[in-house]
């Protein structure tokens, strides 16, 4: 890089009369003013934001439909909002609600209301690919209270809260296989003339549990 | 599973808040098309009859799920409506004077299928008229079903009720007798329900799991 010229440096810091300069320096001086002056204007407004300045100065008056409180109200509940999260908070306010959501099952299982019990469901189905619980506490609806056998060890087990009274039930096993609960101790015979006997179940409400 | 649980719980609830509904109508899709006009004039006339119809609705359920033949499922609803027809006559007999409540009438027919005998059923209820007879009808048939006498069986259930036991606890004294029948030593039926009977009111309660 040239050094500059002291006469024109002199000059551009106000200590020599730019008249005074040679041709050459008077010329390179005139440049490098307006250039100066260039860069110290105030830039021009894109097309955009000068439109988007106009409408924020003249807003376009509310359509009628909208001026009422509710209809503003409605336009507000509907507009779309941006919400910018930290992934700590993010990760935090998840960590908040699965102990808020799980610690109740871990600490006292499912709870009853006043009038329900939980009922535990417990079969010996060694080699079973799947086992549920089928009774007159869900309509006898398939798919509805699965058991389950974590640890493969034959032994598959549901809990649920059931309303308090009398219920029949059976396990079906593989899907196809209606089997009574043993472990029942009570047993009803189903009423169909095949002799086929439903377990019964006797829930008392948990309220009533020492 | 925990989750899997509650996922569970939550299916199994589903249907049981419909049960309140029309009860002919849950039965659409449900049970073959075949049986349906016979099961819904069977429902109907269990409602002409203030009967209570969830029983027959929860035996035709029970018949569609299982895939009974539609002949076999409509004779054991037709089955159950006699069987509330019985059960009624005797909520009638036990408790005069009142319309048989529907909730006495279910479980007296429950009672009955379980083979309670009626003599046995309408005993327990004149005793308490005014209270779900369900557990201790539930606690006779147990005495019975473990070959204890059924007036015996009766006898130590009154006891037990005018000593102040009620509903659950009632079961917890057929359970005592069970226990005691077991515990051996040649003990005969009717020692281990005098055995319990000794006990009244303070029955063991049984530890659950």
């Amino acid at each position: 890089m040239s050094p500059i010229d002291p006469r024109l440096q002199e000059a551009l810091d106000g200590e020599r009369d730019p008249g005074e300069l040679p041709a050459d320096l008077g010329e390179a001086y005139a440049r490098l003013i307006a250039a100066t002056q260039l860069l110290s204007a105030t830039p021009r407004l894109s097309v955009a934001a000068r439109v988007m300045a106009e409408i924020r100065q003249n807003p376009a008056p509310a359509p009628a439909h909208t001026r009422g409180p509710l209809r503003r109200s409605l336009r507000w509940l509907g507009r779309p909002i941006t919400v910018r999260l930290r992934p700590a908070w993010t990760l935090a306010l998840a960590a908040g609600l699965a102990t808020v959501l799980l610690l109740p099952f871990e600490r006292g299982g499912p709870r009853p209301g006043v009038t329900q019990g939980v009922a535990k469901f417990v079969g010996h189905f060694p080699g079973a690919r799947s086992v549920e619980v089928v009774g007159s506490f869900n309509d006898w609806s398939r798919g509805a209270l699965a058991l389950n056998d974590d640890d493969h060890d034959g032994i598959w087990h549901a809990d649920a809260v059931l309303p308090a009274g009398q219920h029949e039930y059976m396990f079906v096993v593989d899907g196809e296989r209606w089997v009574p609960d043993p472990l029942a101790g009570r047993f009803v015979d189903d009423g169909f003339g095949e002799g086929q006997q439903n377990s019964l179940l006797i829930v008392r409400p948990a309220a009533a549990q020492p | 599973m925990r989750v899997r649980l509650a996922l569970a719980l939550g299916l199994a609830a589903a249907p049981l808040a419909a049960q309140s509904g029309n009860g002919a109508s849950r039965l659409a899709g449900r049970v073959p098309a075949a049986a349906l006009p016979a099961i819904d004039s069977i429902i109907a006339t269990a409602v002409a009859e203030s009967l209570p119809t969830e029983p027959l609705v929860q035996k035709a359920l029970e018949g569609g799920a299982k895939h009974v033949p539609a002949d076999r499922l409509v004779s054991g609803v037709r089955r159950g409506l006699l069987q509330l027809r019985a059960a009624r006559i005797i909520v009638a007999r036990a408790v005069p004077g009142q319309t048989p409540p529907e909730g006495h009438v279910a479980a007296v027919s429950a009672a009955l299928a379980r083979g309670l005998p009626a003599p046995i059923v309408e005993r327990l209820l004149t005793v308490a008229p005014n209270e779900s007879p369900g557990p201790a009808l539930h606690a006779a048939a147990d005495l019975i079903a473990h070959r204890f006498d059924p007036d015996s069986a009766a006898d130590l259930l009154v006891d037990a009720h005018n000593k102040g036991l009620r509903d659950g606890r009632l079961l917890d004294v057929a359970v005592a007798a069970d226990h005691e029948l077991q515990r051996g030593g040649g003990r005969t039926p009717s020692e281990a329900l005098a055995h319990v009977r000794a006990m009244l009111p303070n029955v063991p309660v049984p530890r659950r799991p």
